[in-house]
């Protein structure tokens, strides 16, 4: 056990593109990162029993953290991406928090992991952890903090209708911005 | 300088509710992954971007206050989240490279 106040700073920022797939046979979601803008205009595609669809492709970033003070790195390529909701269902657990912890000034921001794998192993609350220590340091929390939860608490993913993070607008390659559905 | 100030002295409007703080020096870029792994605590965040990611950008880099320059219209949608969390959401209608002139004027610079 280190007994070091880790000081993290961001670290292996790879820029690209978020990918969501899903398959019309069994609607199971699939998410991956690439470096790779020609995937972006990827087909359908069969894999084992599964036939995949593009939902949807963003522009978004992927980084680990590393301690200035021991050189610890921790990787964070099981993380897709960071969302944020929009209160858009009330018995949702991620909303309840919300609630919950706005008084306090924290705001909740949802992690979510590379599906379907992250279903079966979900990112370690260790994890969120660093990940919320990380923009607290860089934050003034005298005046708010940053609480990051994991995404299994959103209720309903096929009605939610919260966001990535993510950059828009800024290539060429991708469609005109409409209204955004629910992803799942 | 804090946020209110800096409305008043360059003719910004504010479109979210918020909770004035300091000023310290301004980040520029249409990117929010950018913002995310550049900008510092308290930056001015200057941006033609309107989409709502803008707004959990801001969030999490904590920025003092994003300025959406250029007069471009932005969604109600965007503003509603800002106000929620506590953003400082402002318009101008001068184009990026002007404001970022007269914040130099004033004193406050890129980091
Ligand atoms: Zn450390
Ligand atoms: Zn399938």
């Amino acid at each position: 056990m280190s007994d070091c106040q880790h000081h993290w700073v961001m670290t292996n920022v790879k820029y690209g593109f978020v990918i969501f797939e899903k398959c019309y046979h069994c609607k199971e979601l699939r998410t991956y990162f690439t470096e790779d803008d020609s995937l972006l205009l990827g087909d359908e595609y069969r894999e084992g029993e599964h036939f995949y669809n593009r939902l949807e492709s963003a522009q978004s970033f992927t980084f680990d953290l590393i301690c200035t003070r021991c050189n610890r790195l921790e990787t964070f390529n099981d993380l897709i991406g960071l969302f944020y909701c929009t209160s858009c269902m009330p018995n949702c657990q991620v909303e309840k928090l919300q609630q919950q912890y706005a008084p306090h000034k924290t705001w909740i921001m949802v992690a979510f992991g590379v599906l379907p794998d992250a279903k079966k192993n979900p990112i370690p609350q260790a994890k969120l952890d660093i990940l919320s220590d990380y923009f607290n340091q860089r934050r003034d929390t005298t005046r708010s903090r940053i609480k990051i939860v994991s995404f299994e608490l959103i209720a309903d993913l096929a009605r939610c209708k919260g966001g990535f993070i993510h950059d828009v607008g800024l290539l060429t390659k991708e469609g005109p911005s409409e209204e955004r559905k629910p992803l799942f | 300088m804090t946020v209110q100030e800096l409305i008043k002295i360059m003719g910004l409007t504010p479109l979210s509710t918020f909770e004035d703080r300091e000023v310290k020096g301004v980040f520029i870029s249409d990117m929010v992954s950018d913002v995310m792994t550049a900008a510092k605590s308290g930056n001015l965040w200057l941006t033609i971007q309107t989409h709502k990611s803008i707004v959990s950008t801001a969030n999490l880099a904590d920025v003092s206050a994003v300025v959406i320059t250029g007069g471009k219209k932005v969604p109600q949608e965007t503003i509603d989240i800002a106000s929620k969390y506590n953003i400082a959401l402002l318009s101008s209608p001068l184009p990026t490279y002007t404001l970022a002139i007269k914040l130099h004027e004033l004193g406050i610079e890129a980091e």
